[in-house]
C-alpha cells in the first residue's frame, strides 16, 4: 500500500482502497453528501514561517484583547431533564384568578420556561368575560418585586431579623393561647376555602374575630342591602339591558366593585353597529369632580360631596314620591335630576341607578329607586349576588376601639394595611403598641407590617393555590404557575396550621392544595351534576380556571323605612372629595412601578396625586384655574388641622367650589417604587355615625407656594375645541383656541376657527345629529382621498393585497379610557419604567397611549379617549427618512424597527404625524456596561429593571432596547410571528383570532380589533365597512393602518343651559 | 495718495501701497511674537472649547438624556446649531467662487479668511449631525461602503444622508479652494523663514517657486474649482432645507424652503465674515486691505439676502393662510402668536428690519454699526432655525403630544463650545498664514488701468536689497 494519504494504512471500504476519483473527491468534504463546491480549499496545513508569525501575531493580539475585556459570565443552564410541559420557547398558559382583596379577575397566565410573563384574560369566565383591568395585568410584575419579603422575620428592636417558620410557628401557637383577645384584618375575601381556614381558626381560638374592611368602603351598600334583601352583598347590575343609567359618584367603569365586569356590560350599550338604527345608553353622572365614568358620560350633573345625599333624596322623592328634605341641593341639579328622573320613568325596569355612597339611608334610597323602577329582576339581579366587596366599616371602628383600649392581645394582617388605607390609621396606630403579639401576612413591608413585629410573609398569587367565589355560584380557581420564589408560606396554610387544622396534612408537599381540594370535593362536588367523578370534576375546573353552579333563588326587595339621617350639605366655601385612581386603588398598588408610571387616564398624571382644582374660561383667552393656579403649582392645602403642601392641576369639569384628590399615594413604606410618593389624605376622610366619607368640607387651599419640581405629566393640551362665552361679544366661542394665543402683538387677535376643531383626529357626534355628522365625515374623507389620488408616488399597493395585510381598528365609542391596554402593552413589549423625573421632561416609553381630549362646553365638557400607538402607515413619513433603513416596512403592511441597525438621528420621530415613536434617552434597559446613564427611579440603590429577580419578568420574545436607539409599537409582531406559525404547523389558513395583540386581548370593552385586512371574511374586515369609521390625518395621505370610530355621545344639549 | 485715480473705480487697497509693503503687512504677523490680545483670545478660545468637548463626551458617555430633548422635540438647539453653523459657512464659497467666476476684485480682501471661516464653521457645523446620534459610536452606518451585512446600503431617499455627501464635499471643495490659494503664499512666508520653519512651510508650499508655469497651473486650478465650487454655495443649503422641505410636518414641509435657506446662509455667512474682518482689520492693522469699500460691499449683499429671508417669511404667511389648510394655518399662527413668540419676533427684527438700515450708505459704511448689526444678523438666523425645527415640533398634528422645550447645560455647553473651537481655530489660521491672500492681492494694486505708482515706480534702487 503505497498511498500518501494513507500513511497508517488506515483505509475506509473498498473506494478508498481503490483510489477512486469519486470517493477522492468527497474524502475533502466535512459532510458526506454536502452539495457545496470546496474547490478552492487551502491545500495543505503546513505553514511556512510567514504564516506561523502572522498566527502567532494574531493568536498574541486575540489574547490580549479577550483578556482585556471584562465579559461579564452568563449562565444558561440547559434542563438535565426537560420537564414534560414544557417546550423552551414555547409559551403554557394556566388558567388562574387575579384577587387582590375585592378586585377579582379571571385571568390565564402566560409562562415562558417556567416563569409567569404575561396575564390575559380568561374567556371562560362568566364574570370579567376575558377582560382584564391594568392592576391585574401589572399583577406579574410584583411576583418579581425585590422589595418581596424573602422569609419569615421577627423583630429583635427596632430591625428585622430573619428567623425559621417553626420558629415562628411556635411562638405564635404559645402566644395564641395566651390572647385574651385575638383579630385577624382582612380586606374583601372572596375565598371559601380561606373562609373555612379562618372558621377553623376562629374555632380553635375563640377569643378571635375577622375583621373584614376594604381599603374604599362599600359598606353601607351592604348594610342596605342587607335590611332589603336581606343578605349582605352587592347585586348583579346588568349594565348591558340599561337604557338610563344614572350613578352618583360611582365610579363604576374605573374602580367601583367590578369595573371590569361593568365595562363589558356597558360598552354592549354604548357600540353603534348599525347608524341607520343608532340606539345608545343614556348615562347620567352625579360628581363634582371629572373621574373616568363621569368622563365616559353623556351628562354630568355636578353637585358638591356634601350634597350628594340630598341629591339622591331630590331623585327619590321623585320617583318614589317620598318626602325627604333636600334643602342645601344646588338649584341646576335640582331641575336636572327631577328631568332625569322623567327620562329613568320612561325606561322602567330598563334602568340603574348606583351610588357610591357611604351612607346606609342614601343607599337605601337607591335602593328604593331602583324597587320603584322595576329594576330588580332586570337590569339588578339579586339571584347572583357578587361578594367583591365585603368590608364592615363597624368591624374596622370596633378593632380600632378595641386596640386603643387594650383588649387586643394579638392581631394578624392578612395583607391588609388598615394603617394606611383607613380613616383610623393614626388609632389603630397607637393601638397597635400595646398589642403584644402583632403579626402581618403581607407578601412585602407596608406601613402596617413595619409596626408588627413578626412577618410569615404570605406567597404572591400567581405562586399560590386558591379559590374565589367572586359572586353567588360563579367560582374560579386560583393555581400557582411557578414555585415560590422565596421561602414564604401561604396566608392560609399559616392560619391553618397555627390553628391546628385537622384537615390538614402538614408534612404533604402541598398541604394546602390537598387542603383546598378536600374542601371542594366535600363543598361543591356535589352541587354540580355535569362531572361523574370528583377529579374529572377538579382537572376541568383546573383547567378551565372557572366553573359556575346553577344558582337558585332571589331574596326579594322588601321596604324598610329610610329616616333623614342623610349627608348634611355644607355651606362652606370649598369642598374636597377623595377618589380611588384606576391605578393606584387606595395605595394597594403604590408599590408596581408599571402601575405608578401608567397615566391616569383623567388628569395623565404620573408618580404622584395632584390636587384638581376648577378651571374656567375668562372670557377672552385664558383658561384660568381656581385662584388663578396653573398647572404644576404648589399650594398648601388645609384639611382641619392638617397642612400639606402639595402640586395642583386645573381640571375641566371639576365643579368650581370644590377641589379633589386622588386617594392611594403618599404611603411611607412601599417599596422603592411607592414610598413617599405624593401625598397620603385617609387620615382626613370623614367619618362619623353615618359612615366614612370621601369627602371634607373644612378645606382651604392657599395662593401658589411654589412650582413642583418635576411636574410629571404626559399631556399638557387638554382639549380639542372646548366652547365657551366670549366676554366682549357675548356669542359662544372656541375658547381653547383663543387660549393658544401667548402673545398678540397688541392686536387682538383670538385665534381662528379651525385649529383645533377641524383636526383630522378627533370626530364626534350627537346620536340625534348622526346622520347629518356621518355625511360630514364621508365628504371629508372623500375630499382626502381625492387628493391622495393625485401623487405620481405609485407606492406598494400591489404588495399589499398579497399575502397579510396587518390592520387594527379602535372603536372609540367602545374605549373607556381605563388604560388596562397599556399596561399590558409595557408587559407584553418589555417597555420600560423610566421614573417621575424623566415622565415629567417627557421622556415616556410607551408605546401605546391613551390621548384624552376635552369638547364641547367649557365648564362641563364632553370627553374622548383616543388609543394612540403606531398607524403602521403603508405610505410611512419614518421610513423614508432614516439614513440607514433602521426603520422599513414589511411586505405585510407593518412598519418595523431594526433596533441594532438604528444610530438614533430621531429624525423618524419627528417626522411621525402621531408622535408615537420613542427614544431611548438614556440606558432605561440596564444594558449598559457604565452605570452612570442608568436612570433610578426613587433614589433606590440598584436601579429598577437591573437586578435580575425584576429582570425576569421580560417577555423573551422582544427585544430588550438599548440606550439610543428608537422603539414603538410593532403590532406585537411577536404574536403575529406565533399566530402564523401555529397556522401553518395546523396546515391552514390563518384567522384572525390566531393573532390578538396585548392591547386588544386586555380590553375589557373589546374596543380593539386586529386583523388581516386581507381576509374578508375575518374580524377585522366586519369592522371596517361602517360608515363611522375614519383614518387620523387622512389628507396627508401616509396611509395608516389603524381605523378609528367617529365618537357619538348621548348629550342632552337642554343641560347645558 | 499720490496715485492717479479712477473717478469709477476707486482703488481697492488704499495708503498708497508697495508691493513690498503688501507682502510686509500681511506676512508679518505670522513672523512676530503674539500680541497680548492674541494671547488672551486665545487661552479664552482653548478654554471654551474644551469645556464644549467636555460637554460632547458627557453626552456620548450618558446619553442624549443629557439635553431636554423630548418625545415631541427630538431636535432643537443640536439641528439649529448645526443649520447656523452650515449658514455661516457659505460666505467662503460664495466670496471665493461666485465672486472670481464674477471677476469681483474686492473679493481679494477678504476672501482667504472668509474661506478659512467656512472651513472652520463646517467643522463645528458637522460635529452636530454627528453627536445628536443616540448611537455615535456606530455613525459608520450612514457611510455606502460594501459591507458583509448584506451588504446592506444606506437609505439613499433620506435628506439625512444627502446631507453627508453634500457637507463633505462642500468642506472637501472647500479645503481644497483654500488650501489652493494658499500655496503661493506658503512660499512667500518661506522665502521670508529660516530653520525649521523654512522647511515647514517649504513642505507646505509643495516646493513652488514661482515659475510662470506654476502660476498657469495654480490659476488654472483656481478656476476649476471655482466651477465646481459655485454650484455647491447653492447645493448645500438646498439640500439641508431638504431636511425639513421633505417632511410632513405643517411647518417644515414647505417648497419655498431652498431659496430661502440659501438666501439665508449668505446673509448669516456675510454677516459672520463681516464680525470677524471688522476685529481682524483692527487688530493685524489691515485697513488699507481690509476697506470700507469692503464693508460697504458686504453690506450690500447683507442687504439683498436679509431682503429676500424677509419676502421669504411673508411668502410663507400668505401661503399658509392662502393654503386653506387648517394645519399649515396654525403651524404658522403658532410660530408668531404661541409659546414661542418671542423667537419668531426675534428672528423678524433681527433678519428683516435690522438689515433696513443699509439702505444709507453712510450707515452701509459705519464700522462700528456695522460690527453690531452683522452680530444681530447672526443671532437673527440662530432664531429662524429655532423657530422653524423647535416651535415647530411642539405644536404639530397631535394636539396631546404638545410640548415645550428648553436646553440643558449640556447643549448650551456643546453650543458655546463650538464658538470656542472655530475661535481657536481661527486665531490659529491668523497666526499661521496671511489672513489676506498676498499673490491675489498683489493683482489688484492696480485697477482700472493706472500706472503702479508706488515707490518703486521712481527708482529700484532703494529697495532692492530688501527682497
Amino acid at each position: 500500500m503505497d498511498n500518501s494519504n494513507n500513511k497508517d494504512n488506515i483505509w475506509v471500504g473498498q473506494m478508498d482502497l481503490n483510489h477512486e476519483e469519486e470517493f477522492l473527491h468527497t474524502l475533502d468534504q466535512e459532510f458526506a453528501d454536502d452539495q457545496v463546491e470546496y474547490a478552492a480549499q487551502a491545500v495543505s496545513l503546513s505553514g511556512n514561517r510567514r504564516d506561523f508569525l502572522k498566527l502567532l501575531g494574531f493568536g498574541l493580539g486575540a489574547a490580549t484583547v479577550a483578556a482585556g475585556c471584562d465579559i461579564p459570565v452568563k449562565k444558561a443552564i440547559p434542563y438535565v431533564i426537560k420537564p414534560e410541559e414544557i417546550v423552551p420557547g414555547v409559551a403554557n398558559y394556566y388558567a388562574s384568578s387575579f384577587v387582590n382583596g375585592g378586585d377579582y379577575c379571571a385571568v390565564l397566565v402566560k409562562t415562558r420556561e417556567g416563569r409567569p410573563i404575561k396575564i390575559e384574560g380568561n374567556d371562560l369566565s362568566s364574570v370579567t368575560k376575558g377582560g382584564t383591568s391594568a392592576r391585574a395585568q401589572a399583577s406579574v410584575l410584583s411576583l418579581y418585586d425585590t422589595n418581596r419579603f424573602t422569609g419569615p422575620k421577627m423583630k429583635d428592636g427596632a430591625s428585622w431579623v430573619d428567623t425559621t417558620w417553626e420558629e415562628i410557628d411556635k411562638k405564635l401557637r404559645s402566644a395564641l393561647i395566651n390572647a385574651s383577645g385575638v383579630r385577624i384584618v382582612t380586606n374583601t375575601n372572596m375565598s371559601p376555602t380561606a373562609k373555612k381556614a379562618m372558621a377553623e381558626f376562629t374555632t380553635k381560638y375563640p377569643s378571635a374575630k375577622i375583621v373584614t374592611y376594604d381599603p374604599v368602603s362599600s359598606s353601607a351598600l351592604l348594610d342596605a342591602n342587607e335590611k332589603n334583601f336581606g343578605v349582605r352583598a352587592i347585586p348583579s347590575y346588568h349594565f348591558d339591558k340599561a337604557e338610563v343609567i344614572v350613578s352618583f359618584n360611582a365610579d363604576f367603569l374605573g374602580t367601583w366593585i367590578s369595573p371590569v365586569e361593568y365595562t363589558k356590560g356597558y360598552v354592549k350599550g354604548r357600540k353603534i353597529d348599525d347608524i341607520t338604527k343608532a340606539k345608545m345608553s343614556r348615562h347620567i353622572q352625579v360628581e363634582n369632580h371629572m373621574s373616568l365614568t363621569g368622563s365616559n358620560a353623556d351628562n354630568r350633573i355636578l353637585v358638591r360631596p356634601s350634597e350628594q345625599g340630598v341629591a339622591i333624596a331630590h331623585l327619590y322623592n321623585e320617583i318614589t314620591g317620598g318626602s325627604i328634605s333636600t334643602s342645601g341641593l344646588n338649584d341646576r341639579a335640582k331641575s336636572l335630576l327631577s328631568k332625569v328622573a322623567g327620562e329613568l320613568k320612561n325606561a322602567s325596569g330598563k334602568s340603574i341607578v348606583i351610588s357610591a355612597s357611604n351612607n346606609v339611608n342614601e343607599q337605601l334610597m337607591i335602593n328604593a329607586i331602583n324597587n320603584a323602577l322595576n329594576n330588580y329582576g332586570t337590569t339588578l339581579d339579586m339571584s347572583a349576588p357578587s361578594y367583591q366587596r365585603q368590608g364592615n366599616d363597624a368591624e374596622l371602628k370596633a378593632l380600632a376601639d378595641d386596640l386603643k383600649g387594650g383588649s387586643v392581645g394579638c392581631v394578624i394582617f392578612c395583607g391588609a394595611n388598615p394603617v394606611y388605607d383607613s380613616a383610623y390609621g393614626a388609632t389603630i396606630q397607637e393601638g397597635l403598641k400595646k398589642v403584644k403579639t402583632k403579626v402581618s401576612l403581607a407578601i412585602s413591608n407596608d406601613d402596617t407590617t413595619d409596626l408588627c413585629d413578626i412577618v410569615a410573609p404570605s406567597t404572591h398569587f400567581l405562586e399560590s393555590w386558591g379559590d374565589v367565589e367572586a359572586k353567588k355560584g360563579q367560582f374560579s380557581l386560583i393555581q400557582p404557575t411557578i414555585s415560590p420564589l422565596f421561602d414564604n408560606r401561604q396566608a392560609e396554610l399559616s392560619l391553618l396550621i397555627w390553628a391546628g387544622s385537622e384537615g390538614l396534612v402538614e408534612n404533604s408537599e402541598q398541604p394546602y392544595y390537598d387542603y383546598l381540594k378536600e374542601n371542594w370535593k366535600n363543598s361543591f362536588f356535589n352541587l354540580q351534576n355535569e362531572y361523574a367523578t370528583f377529579q374529572g370534576f377538579w382537572d376541568n375546573t383546573v383547567h378551565d380556571g372557572v366553573f359556575t353552579f346553577q344558582s337558585s333563588g332571589s331574596s326579594a326587595y322588601t321596604s324598610v323605612s329610610i329616616d333623614g339621617n342623610i349627608t348634611k350639605p355644607s355651606s362652606s366655601e370649598l369642598e374636597i372629595s377623595y377618589y380611588e385612581t384606576v391605578h393606584m386603588g387606595n395605595g394597594q398598588y403604590s408599590g408596581n412601578p408599571w402601575l405608578m408610571e401608567m397615566a391616569d387616564p383623567v388628569t395623565r398624571t404620573v408618580w404622584g396625586n395632584y390636587l384638581t382644582v376648577p378651571v374656567n374660561f375668562d372670557g377672552i383667552r385664558t383658561m384660568v384655574g381656581y385662584k388663578n393656579l396653573k398647572d404644576g403649582d404648589l399650594v398648601e392645602l388645609t384639611i382641619g388641622s392638617k397642612k400639606i403642601t402639595l402640586p395642583v392641576l386645573q381640571q375641566f369639569g371639576q365643579m368650581p367650589g370644590t377641589v379633589s384628590l386622588a386617594l392611594g399615594y403618599g404611603r411611607l413604606i412601599a417599596g422603592n417604587t411607592g414610598s413617599n410618593v405624593g401625598v397620603n389624605v385617609n387620615d382626613s376622610l370623614t367619618s362619623n355615625a353615618s359612615g366614612i366619607g370621601y369627602y371634607n368640607t373644612n378645606v382651604s387651599v392657599s395662593e401658589k407656594v411654589g412650582k413642583e419640581k418635576d411636574f410629571s405629566c404626559v399631556q399638557y393640551h387638554h382639549t380639542i375645541g372646548v366652547r365657551g362665552i366670549d366676554k366682549e361679544t357675548n356669542t359662544e366661542v372656541n375658547a381653547d383656541e383663543s387660549a393658544l394665543v401667548t402673545f398678540d402683538y397688541f392686536t387682538g387677535i383670538k385665534g381662528f376657527q379651525g385649529a383645533l376643531t377641524d383636526r383630522s383626529v378627533i370626530y364626534t357626534s350627537n346620536v340625534k345629529d348622526l346622520k347629518n355628522n356621518v355625511e360630514h365625515l364621508q365628504e371629508r374623507r372623500k375630499e382626502a382621498q381625492h387628493l391622495n389620488a393625485q401623487q405620481i408616488y405609485k407606492g406598494f399597493d400591489h404588495l399589499y393585497s398579497l399575502g397579510h395585510h396587518w390592520g387594527m381598528h379602535v372603536d372609540l365609542n367602545a374605549c373607556i379610557g381605563c388604560g388596562a391596554c397599556t399596561v399590558a402593552c409595557m408587559a407584553e413589549n418589555n417597555v420600560p419604567v423610566v421614573g417621575k423625573h424623566e415622565v415629567a421632561i417627557h421622556h415616556e416609553m410607551t408605546w401605546l397611549r391613551i390621548d384624552r381630549y376635552y369638547y364641547g362646553d367649557v365648564e362641563n365638557p364632553s370627553t374622548i379617549y383616543q388609543p394612540m400607538m403606531c398607524q403602521h402607515c403603508d405610505n410611512a413619513p419614518c421610513e423614508n427618512v432614516c439614513p440607514v433603513n433602521a426603520t422599513n416596512h414589511s411586505s405585510e403592511g407593518l412598519n418595523q424597527m431594526a433596533y441594532n441597525r438604528c444610530i438614533g438621528t430621531r429624525y423618524c420621530a419627528n417626522n411621525c404625524p402621531f408622535k408615537v415613536r420613542r427614544f431611548n434617552w438614556l440606558d432605561y434597559t440596564k444594558a449598559d456596561l457604565w452605570p452612570v446613564n442608568q436612570p433610578r427611579l426613587q433614589e433606590e440603590t440598584i436601579p429598577f429593571m437591573a437586578d435580575n429577580l425584576t429582570r425576569m419578568v421580560l417577555n423573551p420574545d422582544v427585544t430588550v432596547r438599548a440606550r439610543g436607539v428608537i422603539e414603538k409599537c410593532s403590532f406585537c409582531v411577536q404574536r403575529i410571528q406565533e399566530g402564523k406559525l401555529s397556522a401553518k404547523v395546523e396546515g391552514r389558513t390563518l384567522r384572525d383570532q390566531d393573532v390578538r395583540t396585548a392591547c386588544q386581548t386586555a380590553c375589557p370593552a373589546d374596543a380593539i380589533t386586529f386583523g388581516d385586512m386581507n381576509n374578508k371574511e375575518g374580524d377585522l374586515n366586519s369592522k371596517l365597512g361602517s360608515p363611522l369609521n375614519y383614518i387620523a390625518l387622512e389628507e396627508i395621505n401616509v396611509r395608516p393602518s389603524v381605523t378609528y370610530t367617529m365618537k357619538v355621545n348621548n348629550r342632552d344639549k337642554s343641560f347645558d343651559a | 495718495m499720490s496715485a492717479v485715480v479712477s473717478p469709477i473705480r476707486k482703488p481697492l487697497i488704499t495708503g498708497n501701497k508697495t508691493y513690498h509693503q503688501i507682502t510686509e503687512d500681511l506676512i508679518s504677523p505670522t513672523e512676530k511674537t503674539p500680541t497680548k490680545a492674541w494671547i488672551i483670545g486665545f487661552i479664552i478660545a482653548v478654554a471654551v472649547a474644551t469645556y464644549g468637548i467636555f460637554c460632547i463626551i458627557w453626552t456620548i458617555w450618558v446619553g442624549i438624556g443629557s439635553w431636554n430633548l423630548n418625545r415631541t422635540i427630538n431636535w432643537s438647539w443640536d439641528i439649529t446649531n448645526f443649520v447656523w453653523w452650515i449658514g455661516i459657512g457659505h460666505a467662503g464659497t460664495l466670496i471665493s467662487a461666485i465672486l472670481l467666476l464674477f471677476r469681483q476684485k474686492w473679493r481679494t480682501g477678504v476672501n482667504r479668511a472668509a474661506e478659512a471661516m467656512t472651513i472652520f464653521a463646517v467643522i463645528c457645523a458637522g460635529l452636530f449631525p454627528i453627536i445628536h446620534m443616540g448611537r455615535v459610536w456606530l455613525a459608520f452606518f450612514i457611510m455606502p461602503y460594501p459591507n458583509t451585512r448584506g451588504p446592506l446600503w444606506p437609505n439613499f431617499n433620506s435628506p439625512l444622508l444627502w446631507d453627508v455627501f453634500a457637507i463633505s464635499t462642500y468642506f472637501t471643495v472647500s479645503l481644497l479652494f483654500w488650501y489652493t490659494g494658499l500655496v503661493p503664499d506658503f512660499a512667500t512666508v518661506r522665502d521670508r523663514a529660516k530653520g525649521l520653519r523654512r522647511k515647514i512651510y517649504n513642505t507646505l508650499s509643495f516646493g513652488w517657486t514661482g515659475s510662470a508655469k506654476h502660476w498657469q497651473r495654480w490659476e488654472s486650478l483656481s478656476l476649476i474649482l471655482a466651477g465646481i465650487a459655485t454650484p455647491l454655495v447653492l447645493s448645500v443649503h438646498t439640500i439641508v432645507s431638504f431636511d425639513f422641505a421633505t417632511s410632513v410636518i405643517p411647518g417644515w414641509h414647505t417648497t419655498i424652503f431652498p431659496p430661502y435657506f440659501v438666501a439665508g446662509a449668505i446673509f448669516s455667512g456675510f454677516a459672520m465674515v463681516l464680525t470677524l474682518m471688522i476685529i481682524t482689520r483692527k487688530l493685524l492693522k489691515l485697513e488699507d486691505y481690509i476697506t470700507i469699500e469692503h464693508i460697504e460691499s458686504m453690506n450690500k449683499v447683507i442687504l439683498l439676502t436679509g431682503t429676500i429671508v424677509g419676502v421669504a417669511y411673508l411668502t410663507e404667511l400668505f401661503i399658509s393662510w392662502y393654503s386653506g389648510y387648517v394645519y399649515e394655518q396654525f403651524a404658522f399662527f403658532n410660530r408668531a402668536l404661541g409659546p414661542y413668540w418671542w423667537s419668531y419676533f426675534g428672528m423678524m427684527f433681527c433678519n428683516v428690519v435690522s438689515p433696513q438700515f443699509f439702505w444709507k450708505k453712510s450707515w452701509r459704511r459705519n464700522v462700528t454699526l456695522t460690527f453690531f448689526l452683522s452680530i444681530v444678523v447672526n443671532i437673527g438666523m440662530w432664531f429662524e432655525r429655532f423657530v422653524i425645527i423647535a416651535t415647530t415640533l411642539a405644536r404639530d398634528y397631535i394636539p396631546s403630544s404638545w410640548s415645550l422645550y428648553s436646553p440643558s447645560w449640556v447643549e448650551i455647553g456643546i453650543y458655546v463650545g463650538t464658538m470656542g473651537i472655530f475661535f481657536t481655530l481661527y486665531l490659529i489660521f491668523v497666526r499661521v498664514a496671511p489672513v489676506v491672500a498676498v499673490a491675489e492681492i498683489k493683482h489688484i494694486l492696480k485697477t482700472g488701468g493706472n500706472q503702479y505708482v508706488g515707490e518703486n515706480a521712481k527708482s529700484h534702487t532703494h529697495h532692492t536689497n530688501e527682497h
